[in-house]
């Protein structure tokens, strides 16, 4: 028991299930009762849910009926995620049933949901990125419903209307700020006129006025007759919207209230009540004379502002607060993670802001993401254990596997961590014996500063109390520990003061018997100071930078290049500009232009295929033997396109079905393709038909009819890429292939279809080259990988997919082209003939990675 | 080689709860199958068992002579590319600087009178130096390996074609006597990549240096959060690639006598076959040198004994393209065939975790 109750003598603070209580309180059973005449918009009964060592939900029942609000409040991990991953078929239950508007739930799949009329929220909101605002809306509610992407951005300029927000529907997802992007994912959830709406944290983004905005909609909701759950850790937020008010700890449902019938006060208490049910390590009290190890003075950096503190010798210090206070981030900023300004101070040594900097003043930071920061998933344990101490399990510069064994071993007994071997991947160990041997490395580095996150997330009760006998042993041992947990009585249990975070400041801090459960919870839980605005750079520059970083700008910088560099040749040598080289130029360019395009397709779903070149010489070759005098042109050409349709559906289903890396699948086929060809046609041979080939070649003037063809081919692409449902399907699987799934995307059909289509458009780049060199030969294909790639990047696509523009492709196309045309006019050596491609691609490459850079920072500052 | 987690890359969540369960037949078939040098060192050996058999006196001294320097050569090449491969990147730009490694040691010395000393110093050298280049590139500037090292490989057969001026040149005497000479009957060349790889390998299985750098091809973020230059290893690991490609070019410089301006351009796809061969996964982190080097002579013992079929070099592309395709489908394939293993046993044996 703690000393809880005598600090509130005038309220029993911890009830029981169905306690006496001084609020009047509704059973949940006596609420679902009531409303029995009208079908819930959504009614949960008996809904039980386990993880590995925790049981998430237990006996769960929960009942929204139409039109009213219904709040769902609880501290971190009490469960009111998980509860609504199973309503909205997120996540299946192991016990019980959910009702959506009547109907029940059969499966555990969004779409359900999502079809009998459920609509959630959630804190982060599941948009694609590199797509726009219209785009994201047309795809999360249908283009039925949006009528068709012709109508996207008038319907979603309509729909966005009543927020008074400036958001242009044109404007991608990626390069708008955090609120602007949840009030999106709200209005997309509204204008599907859900029965029942849910609202996961949702005011955590916006500012005090978009907050009252979001309390009309939702009353108008509400009016309108549906039921929305209201999730959320700000009580004063909570009383002033709920008709109703749920309460949920540890799993179980703690009883309902009418949202009249209490008191702020009278909630958080029945939010918090845990027991300290394990058993800490009793708190040796810091001695007075100890200094401080660990100074910072005025830290500030993204999250969080003007942080000071002080950490003693020997001292846990707990930080608290609701989750995105900039907690997490000033940890990081500790460790030397993120960039931060102010000082940070290490027994009388400022640290310089980097991890290794950090490390090397001896911060230990022990991070909560223990998969994705803590641990080396595929490594054995004890590789795991010594890898931040090479150094002492060394002999002679080489890490001597006895002693890292030993060592491993060591640790493996002193902490009790249960594993087979000490080589045993430790991917195959439980979430506590793996958080055991991250502290095992973090004592081994006998830390001056431990900094660690979450401790026990995800723990069991047994491992529980080890890490905390692990974290008081650091402690006494003379480290100063700041401890991050979203557990307040880990933090009452471990921690001698604790400061309570809001909003990026310090608003709190707690010390000695002052630190209860229910204080830090209150404290964390009231806070309601408001973020800022976001401060926004000057308007000139930021436009500049939004445009330069948008799809079309390197079509704009790439045609003003070509201009220049044509005008420049030129005026050196008036033979530039004449018919013959222009209509040179202009041939060669066309099948730059269609393989550029070919590639760009699979690019833009994050996909590569560096075939591209052999298969047009593998074509070339194929007409070699038909196209030419007393062969069958037709037939020539089937096969040709049979060739370029199997290789495609080749590379597809490498991909897409046998998951094997685009790279190296699509170079296997590079080889064989090349040696195929080569096996076909050792030496050039097989005239092609020269009235084909004249045929092809024909031009109009000095514009070659093929090029005019490839270049409204690609604007064709542009037009399919914008305005059809393949087109954004195309980039959603590139920006998210996850979240565009989610959001009803087929995936798979999309991803093997890109490389089906790009080898279709490498089939008329072959025909060109054909005509072009007019005898069978595969070589001269090859260079048209490379070629592709450099267009690709020139066009400015984001190699890792999902943006990116065919008229791009074309400016692009022109400039690689103008520079293999312009060297022998300008006397330049043939080795520019290589070095201004080269140096182009990668010198794009790093100009856009730049600006790209910058955008990503500057959406988040 | 994505750096965003694709449905291929994505790490499979840990099992909790079953640790016990690490243990069982198809561990075998696992590691046999899935990342290990024990696959490709079996292979290699039954297929060198296997040659006298499909060709006769393939495994006589002369085929195994002039096939040896082959092999050395690629093995050396292709332990540059283990290290790429280990931080998640591709090296497309083997063949540029194995080029350039060639032209420099042959066309300083023939066309500009450099001593023959100072030009294989620098021919090994200055790949290492481009190298570090597309390290800062893609660890720096963030700028994907795979477009990196394409861009790069261009602009190094550009600078090919400058420093000769369009003609291949010969080697200096020095340099061919020696790849061409053997010690204790042992081809020099292949000796120099045996000890190479044998170099390499205790540097990257025993250094701290060679730890960290799987770690931070297993994982940057924690090898981040561990205080590790992620940045300045990774930019290392490119500049050891170079130095790789440089001694392997200068090798085969010097055994091929005059080599062709392009000669590097039938390395680069053997090179990643090697890579995967040896079982590094293209996801980067667990890596072997000297596996990737055993991978290089079964790929160069395979074509001899293709070659000695009658399969002229053209067909030797589509072997090795298929054997590159086989593997990569076979350890795609591994878990779900050890998951069909698992759920047969859980059903004979139903207590089973």
């Amino acid at each position: 028991m703690t000393n809880f109750g005598s600090n509130r003598p005038e309220t029993q603070v911890r009830p029981p299930r169905q306690g006496a209580s001084p609020a009047p309180l509704q059973s949940h059973h006596a609420a679902s009762q009531a409303a029995g005449h009208v079908a819930s918009a959504l009614s949960m009964r008996g809904i039980g849910k386990s993880f590995p060592g925790v049981r998430a939900l237990d006996e769960v029942s929960f009942d929204v009926r139409p039109g009213e609000v219904h709040a769902l409040v609880g501290e971190n991990g009490a469960g009111k995620s998980t509860l609504m991953a199973v309503a909205s078929g997120a996540l299946a239950a192991d016990v019980g049933t959910v009702l959506i508007g009547g109907v029940p739930l059969t499966q555990a799949q969004p779409e359900q949901a999502r079809g009998l009329g459920l609509g959630i929220v959630r804190q982060h909101p599941a948009l694609l990125p590199d797509l726009t605002v219209a785009e994201n809306m047309a795809l999360g509610v249908g283009y039925q419903r949006v009528g068709g992407l012709r109508r996207a951005a008038a319907w979603a300029r309509e729909t966005l209307a009543p927020w008074e927000t400036e958001i242009d529907p044109r404007a991608r997802v990626a390069d708008l700020s955090m609120e602007k992007r949840f009030i999106i994912e709200i209005a997309k959830a509204l204008a599907l006129n859900p029965k029942v709406l849910i609202l996961d944290e949702p005011t955590e983004h916006l500012d005090a006025e978009e907050v009252q905005r979001l309390f009309t909609k939702v009353r108008e909701t509400v009016a309108a007759g549906a039921g929305v759950v209201y999730i959320s850790h700000r009580i004063p937020e909570v009383k002033q919207i709920a008709d109703r008010i749920t309460v949920l700890r540890d799993g179980q449902t703690r009883g309902t209230f009418d949202c009249e019938a209490v008191t702020e006060e009278q909630i958080v208490e029945r939010v918090v009540g845990r027991t300290l049910e394990t058993v800490f390590p009793a708190k040796e009290p810091v001695p007075a004379s100890a200094a401080g190890r660990l100074v910072v003075t005025g830290l500030s950096g993204h999250g969080f502002d003007d942080v000071s503190l002080t950490v003693r010798s020997g001292e846990i210090v707990g930080l608290a607060g609701v989750q995105g206070n900039g907690q997490a981030e000033l940890v990081r900023a500790l460790a030397g993670l993120v960039p931060a300004s102010g000082e940070i101070v290490v027994d009388g040594q400022r640290v310089r802001g980097s991890n290794a900097a950090a490390a090397n003043a001896g911060v230990v930071y022990v991070p909560a993401d223990r998969h994705g920061e803590g641990v080396f998933l595929p490594l054995g344990v004890s590789e795991n254990i010594v890898a931040r101490t090479l150094a002492k399990v060394s002999r002679f510069g080489l890490v001597s596997d006895v002693r890292a064994r030993s060592t491993a071993q060591e640790q493996i007994r002193g902490l009790a961590i249960r594993t087979p071997t000490p080589d045993t991947p430790i991917s195959s160990l439980s979430g506590g014996n793996q958080q055991k041997a991250v502290m095992a490395r973090t004592l081994l580095a006998a830390p001056k500063v431990l900094v660690v996150e979450e401790p026990t997330q995800g723990v069991d009760a047994g491992a529980r109390v080890d890490l905390y006998k692990i974290l008081r042993a650091a402690a006494d041992d003379g480290a100063a520990v700041v401890v991050l947990s979203s557990d307040n009585v880990e933090l009452e249990g471990l921690c001698h003061r604790v400061l309570i975070m809001s909003r990026g400041n310090v608003v709190e801090e707690l010390t000695g018997a002052e630190i209860t459960e229910a204080a830090i919870a209150h404290a964390a839980l009231t806070s309601t100071s408001v973020r800022g605005q976001e401060k926004t750079r000057p308007a000139k520059r930021r436009r500049l930078h939004a445009w330069l970083a948008g799809d079309q700008a390197p079509a704009a910088v790439l045609a003003l290049i070509v201009v220049l560099l044509g005008l420049g040749t030129g005026l050196h040598n008036g033979d530039y500009f004449g018919q013959l080289n222009l209509n040179n130029l202009l041939l060669m360019l066309a099948p730059l232009l269609l393989v550029g395009a070919a590639q760009q397709v699979v690019v833009l779903g994050a996909g590569f295929d560096l075939s591209v070149g052999p298969l047009m010489g593998f074509l070339v070759v194929i007409a070699s033997y038909w196209i030419v005098d007393g062969g069958n042109l037709v037939l020539g050409l089937v096969l040709m396109a049979l060739g370029a349709l199997a290789v495609g559906v080749l590379n597809g289903v490498m991909v897409t079905w046998f998951r094997i890396n685009p790279v190296v699948a699509t170079l296997a086929v590079y080889m064989a393709l090349q040696g195929i060809y080569l096996s076909l046609r050792d030496t050039p041979g097989g005239t092609i038909f020269p009235s084909v080939a004249a045929g092809i070649q024909a031009r109009f003037g000095a514009v070659p009819l093929v090029t005019v063809i490839a270049v409204l081919l690609v604007l064709l692409l542009e037009l399919a890429l914008r305005r059809t449902r393949w087109g954004v399907e195309l980039r959603a699987l590139g920006s998210e292939p996850d979240a565009a799934e989610r959001l009803g995307v087929r995936v798979r059909l999309i991803r093997f279809t890109s490389y089906v289509i790009c080898s279709a458009l490498v089939l008329p780049a072959g025909i060109v080259l054909m005509a072009q060199i007019g005898v069978g030969d595969g070589r001269p294909g090859l260079a048209y990988t490379l070629n592709s790639v450099t267009v690709v990047v020139l066009a400015g696509a984001s190699i890792f997919g999902g943006r990116g523009s065919f008229i791009g492709i074309i400016a692009a196309a022109l400039l690689a082209e103008q520079l293999v045309n312009v060297s022998p006019f300008l006397n330049l050596s043939p080795a520019w003939g290589y070095w201004l491609p080269g140096l182009i691609t990668i010198g794009a490459a790093v100009l856009y990675a730049q600006l790209r850079r910058t955008r990503r920072t500057g959406a988040h500052a | 080689m994505t750096p965003r987690p694709t449905d291929a890359s994505r790490r499979t969540p840990s099992q909790d709860g079953n640790a016990m369960d690490g243990f069982d037949a198809g561990a075998a078939w696992r590691r046999l199958l899935s990342g290990s040098w024990v696959g490709i060192v079996v292979a290699t050996i039954v297929l060198f068992a296997l040659s006298p058999a499909v060709a006769q006196g393939s495994l006589g001294s002369a085929p195994l002579l002039s096939m040896l320097p082959f092999a050395a050569v690629l093995a050396m090449a292709a332990a540059g590319q283990t290290l790429v491969v280990q931080q998640r990147g591709l090296d497309l730009s083997v063949p540029g600087m194995i080029a350039l490694a060639a032209a420099l040691c042959t066309c300083m010395v023939q066309s500009h009178g450099w001593p023959a000393w100072l030009a294989v110093t620098v021919a090994v050298l200055a790949p290492a130096l481009v190298g570090l280049v597309n390290g800062v590139l893609v660890a720096v500037a963030r700028v994907m390996p795979l477009v990196v090292t394409l861009g790069m490989n261009t602009v190094l057969l550009g600078t090919v074609l400058a420093i000769s001026g369009g003609s291949p040149a010969t080697a200096p005497g020095g340099l061919s006597r020696f790849s061409v000479d053997r010690t204790f009957g042992i081809p020099n060349t292949f000796v120099i990549a045996v000890v190479m790889l044998a170099v390499g390998g205790v540097i990257a299985r025993r250094s701290a240096v060679g730890h960290r750098l799987t770690y931070i091809g297993v994982s940057v973020p924690t090898a981040s959060a561990l205080g590790i230059r992620v940045t300045l290893y990774q930019v290392a690991a490119y500049g050891f690639a170079g130095l790789a490609y440089g001694a392997a070019g200068v090798l085969l410089a010097g055994y091929t006598r005059t080599p062709g301006l392009f000669i590097g351009d039938s390395y680069v796809l053997p090179t990643v076959a090697a890579v995967v061969l040896g079982g590094t996964a293209m996801t980067g982190g667990l890596a072997s040198i000297v596996a990737s080097g055993v991978g290089a002579l079964f790929l160069t013992q395979l074509g001899q004994l293709l070659r000695s079929l009658g399969w002229n070099d053209a067909q030797q592309l589509v072997a090795q393209a298929a054997v590159l395709a086989a593997v990569v489908l076979l350890r795609q394939a591994a878990p779900a065939l050890r998951g069909a293993a698992r759920r047969r046993r859980r059903r004979v044996l139903p207590t089973a975790g």
